[in-house]
């Protein structure tokens, strides 16, 4: 609730908020449609400015490269900042494999590590822990204990996290957007860490996600006035960052080597076809904020990764339907989410597609597919829908002792039926 | 739907019930399956003449008909009215039979966010003498979500029991969907809460406080 109230509070500061997201999204169609040609121009952006830019097809890719850098590096301690791709891709542990040690510096991200979990919210990973679990995760690696005052746990974690940012080797971020035309990626955060993250260590690497290119910085600036705003109802974060290239000459900071990881990992089958209109997607987390079912369900239902209504849509798309068949009907189709989406991404439409998709490519069991066969020859026809709904009075008192009437039940009655139906009324 | 008839009526207008109609494909639809939703809602498009507006008394039954059958069977949109748009638009002014009543309104999904009604029920409501109850995030589901109800029986509930348990100082909760209806009242009645009514019911016999 409070997220929702934050919301509500800074698009009042806005003009006109429809206009805003129209030319959001319009912003986010251009880019998608032409990615590749976008994709080229941020390439070579990137280059001209002396970093390095990688585009890796899958998760393994992408790590492989990761893993090769830091090795090249000579790295023993990377000091990562938040990041949905990076644990999408599950870098930690293909690093923890290479005997290299990645440690998370965002705060929330650093508790759930420290508690051996995955986030539950892609903005606030760990919303759900309360000021004495993590007292307690902080009290193991202090080795004494830590008091659950907030400002005892940000002076632990502070004294903590200092450490890393110190003596890593390698810093590893994602990226909100990165800007074609001018090969810049832009850091969106409210703690400090993104910035000691990619200026401290000497080596850099960045995950991009392919589609999150914008063409200028204009189009970003576009994009910034929505992002927070949709995200955790601030007009402006406390960083918002634009790194363009890696330390130059004469420059007193930053890192000397900067690596762009763009990854695919599923994303190039949401090209061309009708799900395209999810790439737009800025990760802002607004559809999980206004979602009644994310709101009961918690994160942690929809998968380790992503979660809510933008999960919903995108984990099939990006895995396979076969593997997530559960998550498009993860909705009650209410279209909150569509309503909230600042790039105005129709979350529940696409819902709807891909429930005909489970069914039309044999996902949907067979018993479902047949209850729904014989359901539509039985009421495409008045006769027999009548028949049905006459047997259905008869029928009333075992409704609730068979499949959905058993399992409606469980926590409703059923309807009751008027004495007389309308039709048959004089 | 006697309900419904009565406020027509009393509107001034003649109503028709084609007698050959069926359900409008829905439910099949939005669990994915177009054929079968193909199938019934070909039969309810040949139940209706085009020289009638068709009213219904269910938000989500008048989006499916206006919205999405004409696309699915790819046949030209049919006049759709939600009932409380209807009488809205019409000008009525219903009976005076909740004198004294408090009556909270939640808006189902997608009569809110698809057709974009959310001030005719509540208009008329309050000039059949009803007081409005203010309700905590009317706009927020109540659960039902079609086979969502099904699939996910125990979130469906939770969520029901949100929008029950938001209902305070009213003599009823009423919506303008028969599904929230169905859900929302089983939820009552099995776990107690608020009377549950249909706007039709609400308007054409009065709420007893």
């Amino acid at each position: 609730m409070r997220m929702l109230e934050g919301r509500t509070n800074a698009w009042a500061g806005l003009e006109d908020v429809e206009a805003l997201r129209e030319r959001a999204r319009k912003i986010r169609q251009r880019t998608i449609s032409d990615l590749d040609r976008y994709l080229a121009e941020f390439t070579a952006a990137v280059e001209a400015r002396g970093a390095k830019v990688r585009f890796a097809r899958t998760a393994e890719e992408a790590n492989a490269y990761i893993v090769d850098t830091c090795r090249r590096a000579g790295a023993e301690l990377v000091a990562k900042s938040k990041s949905m791709a990076s644990e999408e891709i599950r870098v930690n542990e293909a690093l923890q494999a290479a005997g290299i040690r990645a440690v998370e510096c965002d705060l929330g991200e650093y508790i759930l590590q420290l508690a051996n979990e995955h986030p539950i919210h892609i903005i606030l990973p760990a919303i759900e822990k309360t000021a004495a679990d993590v007292a307690e995760l902080f009290s193991v690696v202090e080795g004494e204990p830590v008091s659950p005052q907030l400002e005892e746990l940000a002076a632990a974690a502070r004294r903590q996290l200092r450490k890393v940012f110190f003596s890593a080797d390698v810093g590893l971020t994602g990226a909100n957007f990165g800007v074609a035309q001018t090969g810049s990626i832009c850091l969106v955060t409210n703690e400090g860490n993104g910035g000691l993250v990619t200026s401290l260590p000497k080596v850099h690497i960045a995950l991009l996600g392919m589609e999150r290119l914008v063409p200028t910085l204009d189009d970003l600036a576009v994009l910034l006035q929505l992002l927070p705003r949709s995200a955790t109802g601030q007009k402006l974060t406390s960083y918002t960052r634009i790194i363009s290239g890696p330390r130059r000459e004469g420059e007193s900071d930053g890192p000397e080597e900067l690596h762009i990881v763009i990854l695919d990992n599923g994303r190039s089958n949401l090209r061309g076809g009708r799900y395209e209109e999810m790439l737009s997607c800025i990760r802002c987390g607004a559809c999980l904020n206004v979602c009644p079912v994310y709101r009961k369900a918690g994160g942690g239902a929809y998968g380790p990764v992503y979660s809510g209504p933008m999960a919903a849509v995108l984990v099939p798309l990006l895995v396979g339907l076969e593997r997530a068949p559960a998550l498009p009907h993860a909705s009650s189709l209410c279209g909150a989410c569509t309503a909230a989406c600042p790039v105005k991404i129709p979350l529940h439409e696409l819902l709807l597609e891909l429930r005909k998709d489970l069914v039309e490519e044999r996902v949907a069991s067979a018993r479902e597919r047949l209850g729904f066969t014989l359901w539509s020859l039985a009421w495409s026809r008045p006769f027999l829908y009548r028949l049905s709904t006459s047997l259905a009075r008869l029928a009333a008192p075992l409704a609730g002792r068979l499949g959905p009437g058993l399992v409606w039940t469980r926590g409703r009655d059923l309807p009751a039926f008027a004495r007389r139906r309308f039709r048959d009324l004089p | 739907m006697a309900d419904a008839e009565l406020l027509l009526e009393e509107a001034g207008y003649e109503v028709g019930f084609p007698p050959e109609q069926v359900c409008c494909g829905q439910p099949a639809f939005n669990a994915g399956h177009r054929r079968a939703a193909r199938r019934v809602a070909r039969t309810f498009t040949r139940a209706f003449s085009r020289d009638w507006p068709i009213v219904c008394p269910s938000g989500s039954c008048s989006t499916m008909a206006a919205h999405y059958l004409p696309e699915l069977l790819g046949v030209e949109p049919f006049e759709v009215w939600e009932l409380s748009a209807f009488l809205a638009q019409a000008g009525a002014t219903p009976s005076v039979r909740n004198d004294g009543c408090t009556l909270a309104y939640h808006d189902s999904c997608h009569m809110l966010r698809e057709l974009g009604i959310a001030d005719e029920p509540r208009g008329l409501l309050e000039r059949s003498g009803a007081q409005l109850a203010p309700l905590p995030r009317p706009d927020l589901c109540c659960g039902f979500g079609g086979t969502f109800s099904i699939r996910q029986p125990e979130i469906s509930v939770a969520m029901a029991d949100d929008k029950l348990n938001g209902v305070s100082n009213a003599d009823a909760l009423v919506t303008a969907d028969p599904g929230c209806l169905m859900h929302l009242r089983g939820r009552a009645a099995r776990h107690g809460g608020p009377r549950v009514l249909h706007v039709a019911t609400a308007l054409a016999r009065g709420v007893r406080p």
